[in-house]
């Protein structure tokens, strides 16, 4: 990586950089300078069902500048806010703000809440004098449970933290584990818990999910049997090293990898290493399993960790990496074996600049500097008080370093990241409120979206995720020897798709794909889930375009939106004829959201 | 990160347009494309002049070598104790569980007799028509291996990440396992060939399967269709306001307007040029796909299938497209199989034959089988040894190319021996075989037999001097030449 060289390169070029230095220089308080063209801004605040009840004016000439640092971190940190949200982090702090979210525990249950739709599929089939046991978990629940967590749910910076591990450890319903909901939402489950938890509990308990066993195909994974030519499944051996842990080099702690006396890169392990760690991921099956082989006896089997069958597990010692050993047990123990191997990897010096790196791409940029992943690995290796692998720290570290919050990085032309289309996707729903009449749910099957976007939760097309950290788009960022990994899924088709997905949700008004609890329902009244635009609405009957603008500036594009594209908008918005006060709207907040200066969260 | 040996800078200073040492490193895409323009030749494009690859990605490791079955008794009884319970039968067995192989008698193998997995009746058909070859024990090389010994010397080079998908799917792509490239053989074969399509607005590569590697050149794109309706659509009209037209030529010039700005981030300037291009394509794209009479060859209704429909749609409208030479890229994932590979390649494979004869039958519809290849690639074959269930990552092995300039009926390269001890090409007791054939010598091939001048043949495969004398006079391995 040589992202240093360019930042220093580009920065010194950047007439504005000492403008922005001044505006973005005091982030995370209240002492705010400039900021002149933003007087009598008004914020709506919202009530908990999403409906404004009120305004206040922000008078303070100062206080706007707050308003879209504000925006831009919780463009970072959270699946999309809105400017009850902004304004609230502004006065708080980052830091606060962080400890608060952190400390809000988990009061939602993706799992429970797709059995509580299974109970209402089942109440339905009673009602109609059918055999209520037919019901069963529908394959959209979980992506219906999913929306709900991420549109109703307080802790905010989880949803966000949660969504990026499943793009790092992967599972994916393009597999066997299509139709297996509940497996779904419970591993969904996992990742929550341990956003803010500590990381080695996250590999061991990942480790002995039935639905990793299923995706990475351990799952009824026999020992050793010579004379059949028969030896363990190495599969989740390799991918846990690969692309859960330590990666393919030694790494140094600012992520840039470690060099041999010849120059090379050195392997963080070889298929030996793989083939002995294949032996200790041997006897795992189903807890309720009646005999080793047997399938799932229940989608309920999906949700609880599996366990290990001794009988069939590996034997005799076993090889880790960096010379430590798994002892030969006698009798066979392979949850002891297991927790050796589990600690060899978390121990392993790769892994703070590994998860490091990763968990920046997902939520900051995706060329952090190596300054930047050593600062986030050292936290990893030490939160400072001696802990290691502690999650909320990492989180912590990433937010507030000073490359994801300083200002005049942001203006640097290497820097950024494109939003990938599912968070697009929430980051509208939240920014305005999106929410039904008379339904609480949000029965979006997003069958639709995936098929323009290739893109929707647990859905990629491989253990590699959607894209790969070290993508590189042909054109000036491949020429840059830089990242873009998101761009692997822009193409051609996924483009326009995702700009007719944005069609729909603006002119159309079809924000989500309702789908219904069961086959049969007729769609109840009030169920379309809407974005709350009445005070833009207000706006555009008063014609205060330019208002209009700056509100989707704030809450969408958190300032950036720059006076060329300003420009651009307003003008196609006043050709459109005077009493099409909606379509001048919805015209506004389309251009907003397929422009450049919004794809791109720099 | 490992860096690019060929960077766009010195494919440039190389290849098309020497003077232009000023180049910044922030010359956009779009300035790119128009020095090539500057720099092109005279466009050789005519109605007969045309080429086509097809290249079919089975992603994640097809277990080859049950595609691919010795049949003669001594190699089969190998063949079967290495396999075990993975083990095609040669012959119709009692039980009748499994199918036995598909007998083949190729031309080349000495009276050798071969099996093609027992789904694939349409595969053993067109290659004793001559239409199919296979490519034995191939994989990924930067340099001839052997032996065991000479895999364990340290004296050689080995191909980085063996054995993980990600690097091996991309080195399948890029041929050069030295490093971890960006960039596709196909897309540097696009680099120097682009140029004889009249076409300059849509990509030479279509791509059924979005951004892949293959077809990633330094100046070149893939373009993205689907196997639905005309390949694309647009972007949505406007319609239910009243205004209709008045109101799409405002929206229309505001989204052009958006993305013809100048953008200074090289995010926004990647994600910009990358959409507009999308919107401007697709139309053209469309509107000739529209114009594709109706096949007489039906499809089945897989998406491979359909995928290469679509393929030959777009091959029939390539006049009015204005293209002479065409890369087409799709995958049809599915092949870990660490688990229950039988029963799934007993599936699979028999979509992909569906899917190939399918293709070769509208091909002839069209009298255009000489003009096109199709050949599948895979991460790598399947440990040759069982894991109870399934068989796990290895290296080399057997894939399929198929065309009307294919010289067909033949077993190119070195099938081996599959015993797993005394065998000095094993370099594993799970049976993980060292390639006797290069992919270099593969695609070399294939890219003189599409237009590459020998003496070009090193930008396209860096390590291809390795396998083969370009300037030799013979072919790298003699299927299309």
């Amino acid at each position: 990586m040589r992202t240093e060289h360019f930042i220093k390169q580009f920065i010194i070029t950047q007439l504005s950089v000492c403008y922005l230095l001044l505006i973005c220089h005091q982030l995370d308080g209240q002492n705010t300078i400039g900021g002149t063209n933003f007087n009598n801004v008004k914020v709506t605040t919202s009530n908990s069902q999403g409906r404004a009840i009120g305004e206040k004016t922000i008078t303070d000439a100062g206080l706007q500048p707050n308003l879209n640092a504000a925006s831009r971190f919780l463009g970072q940190a959270t699946l999309g806010a809105d400017l009850e949200t902004i304004s609230a982090v502004s006065e708080t702090g980052f830091s606060k703000w962080i400890d608060a979210q952190t400390n809000i525990p988990i009061a939602f249950s993706l799992k429970t809440y797709v059995d509580e739709l299974v109970e209402i599929y089942r109440d339905s089939l009673a009602a109609n004098g059918e055999d209520p046991s037919e019901a069963y978990a529908r394959s959209e629940y979980w992506r219906f449970a999913w929306w709900q967590y991420v549109m109703s749910a307080p802790d905010i910076l989880r949803s966000r933290v949660a969504l990026a591990l499943s793009e790092i450890f992967v599972i994916s319903e393009n597999s066997p584990l299509e139709g297996e909901t509940k497996g779904l939402a419970s591993y969904y489950d996992l990742l929550l818990k341990h956003s803010f938890g500590n990381y080695r509990a996250l590999l061991y308990d990942i480790s002995t999910h039935p639905t990793m066993g299923i995706y990475l195909t351990f799952m009824n994974n026999s020992k050793t049997d010579i004379e059949d030519n028969q030896f363990p499944d190495e599969n989740y051996a390799r991918e846990v090293m690969q692309l859960f842990s330590i990666g393919l080099y030694e790494l140094n702690l600012d992520g840039t990898r470690k060099l041999d006396g010849q120059g090379n890169f050195i392997p963080a392990y070889n298929n030996e290493d793989i083939a002995e760690l294949a032996k200790v991921f041997t006897g795992f099956t189903w807890i309720d399993s009646p005999y080793f082989g047997s399938g799932a006896r229940a989608d309920t089997s999906y949700t609880r960790a599996m366990k290990i069958d001794n009988r069939y597990h590996e034997p005799g010692a076993k090889f880790l990496l960096n010379g430590d050993l798994v002892p030969n047990r006698n009798p066979v123990n392979g949850v002891a074996d297991l927790e050796d191997a589990i600690d060899n990897l978390f121990y392993h010096p790769n892994v703070g600049p590994f998860l490091g790196f990763r968990l920046i791409q997902r939520l900051v940029k995706s060329n952090p500097s190596p300054a930047y992943v050593g600062r986030v690995a050292s936290v990893f290796n030490d939160n400072g008080q001696g802990i290691r692998g502690d999650m909320k720290a990492i989180i912590r570290a990433i937010l507030l370093d000073p490359e994801a919050r300083d200002c005049a990085l942001s203006e640097d032309p290497i820097n950024g990241m494109l939003r990938e289309p599912m968070v697009r996707y929430t980051h509208l729903a939240r920014a305005f409120d999106a929410a039904a009449e008379n339904s609480t749910r949000y029965q979006n099957r997003m069958s639709e979206f995936y098929g323009s976007t290739q893109q929707r939760p647990l859905s990629s097309p491989s253990v590699f995720n959607f894209f790969q950290p070290e993508f590189q788009p042909i054109g000036p960022i491949a020429d840059m020897d830089m990242f873009g990994p998101e761009f692997q899924i822009s193409n051609s088709l996924t483009t326009i798709g995702y700009t007719n997905e944005v069609y729909k949700w603006t002119f159309d008004e079809e924000l989500m794909e309702y789908q219904g609890i069961y086959p049969y329902e007729s769609r109840p009244a009030g169920t379309k889930v809407e974005l709350n635009l009445d005070a833009e609405y207000q706006l555009v009957q008063q014609g205060k375009i330019e208002e209009l603008l700056e509100r989707f500036n704030l809450v969408l594009m958190h300032g950036k939106m720059t006076e060329r594209t300003k420009g651009i908008i307003k003008d196609a918005v006043l050709e459109v004829p005077s009493d099409l006060l909606e379509y001048k709207m919805y015209l506004a907040l389309f251009l907003t959201m397929i422009s450049p200066d919004y794809l791109i969260m720099r | 990160m490992a860096h690019s040996k060929y960077t766009r800078r010195d494919f440039l200073g190389e290849a098309s347009c020497a003077a232009l040492g000023s180049m910044t490193m922030l010359s956009s895409l779009t300035n790119l494309k128009l020095l090539n323009a500057l720099a092109q030749p005279a466009a050789v494009s005519s109605n007969n002049d045309y080429k086509a690859l097809v290249c079919i990605l089975l992603a994640g490791g097809n277990d080859s070598f049950n595609l691919l079955v010795p049949k003669e008794t001594g190699e089969y009884e190998a063949y079967k104790v290495t396999r075990s319970d993975l083990a095609l039968p040669n012959e119709v067995t009692p039980e009748g569980l499994l199918a036995p192989t598909l007998p083949i008698s190729p031309l080349n193998t000495g009276g050798r007799a071969f099996g093609v997995h027992p789904s694939m009746p349409g595969v053993q058909q067109l290659f004793s028509q001559g239409n199919l070859a296979f490519l034995a024990n191939i994989g990924t090389l930067i340099q001839p291996i052997a032996n065991e010994s000479e895999y364990r010397s340290g004296l050689k080079k080995i191909p980085l990440g063996l054995y993980s998908h990600s690097d091996q799917i991309q080195q399948w792509q890029t041929s050069i396992p030295q490093n971890r490239e960006a960039i596709g053989w196909g897309g540097r074969l696009s680099d120097i060939l682009m140029s004889t399509n009249a076409n300059q607005r849509i990509s030479m590569n279509i791509s059924l399967s979005g951004r892949n590697v293959f077809q990633a050149g330094n100046m070149t794109l893939e373009y993205t269709i689907s196997n639905q309706g005309n390949g694309s659509e647009g972007i949505t009209p406007v319609s239910g306001y009243g205004y209709n037209g008045l109101l799409q030529r405002i929206r229309d010039n505001a989204v052009n307007s958006l993305l013809e700005d100048v953008y200074s981030n090289i995010f926004q300037s990647t994600i910009s040029s990358l959409t507009k291009d999308s919107i401007d394509a697709q139309k053209e794209f469309a509107n000739a796909i529209a114009q594709v009479p109706p096949f007489g060859t039906t499809f089945s209704a897989h998406y491979l299938s359909q995928n290469l429909r679509m393929v030959a749609k777009v091959i029939a409208a390539r006049e009015r497209l204005g293209f002479a030479r065409q890369t087409f890229f799709m995958t049809f994932g599915g092949w870990d199989h660490h688990d229950e590979v039988l029963n799934n390649q007993l599936n699979m494979l028999g979509i992909v034959n569906n899917a190939l004869r399918e293709f070769y039958t509208v091909l002839e519809e069209l009298n255009i089988t000489d003009k096109v290849t199709t050949f599948t690639i895979s991460d790598f074959a399947r440990t040759l040894t069982s894991n109870g269930r399934g068989s796990d990552h290895a290296w080399g092995g057997n894939q399929i190319v198929m065309g009307g300039a294919v010289q067909g009926q033949r077993i190119l390269g070195q099938f081996p021996d599959l015993s797993l001890s005394n065998n000095p090409l094993n370099v594993s007791d799970r049976g993980v075989m060292i390639p006797t054939t290069s992919t270099d010598s593969f695609f070399a091939e294939m890219a003189l037999w599409y237009g590459v001048s020998p003496n070009d043949l090193t930008k396209i495969l860096p390590n291809i001097g390795n396998f083969y004398s370009p300037g030799s006079g013979t072919p790298p391995i003699g299927f299309l030449l």
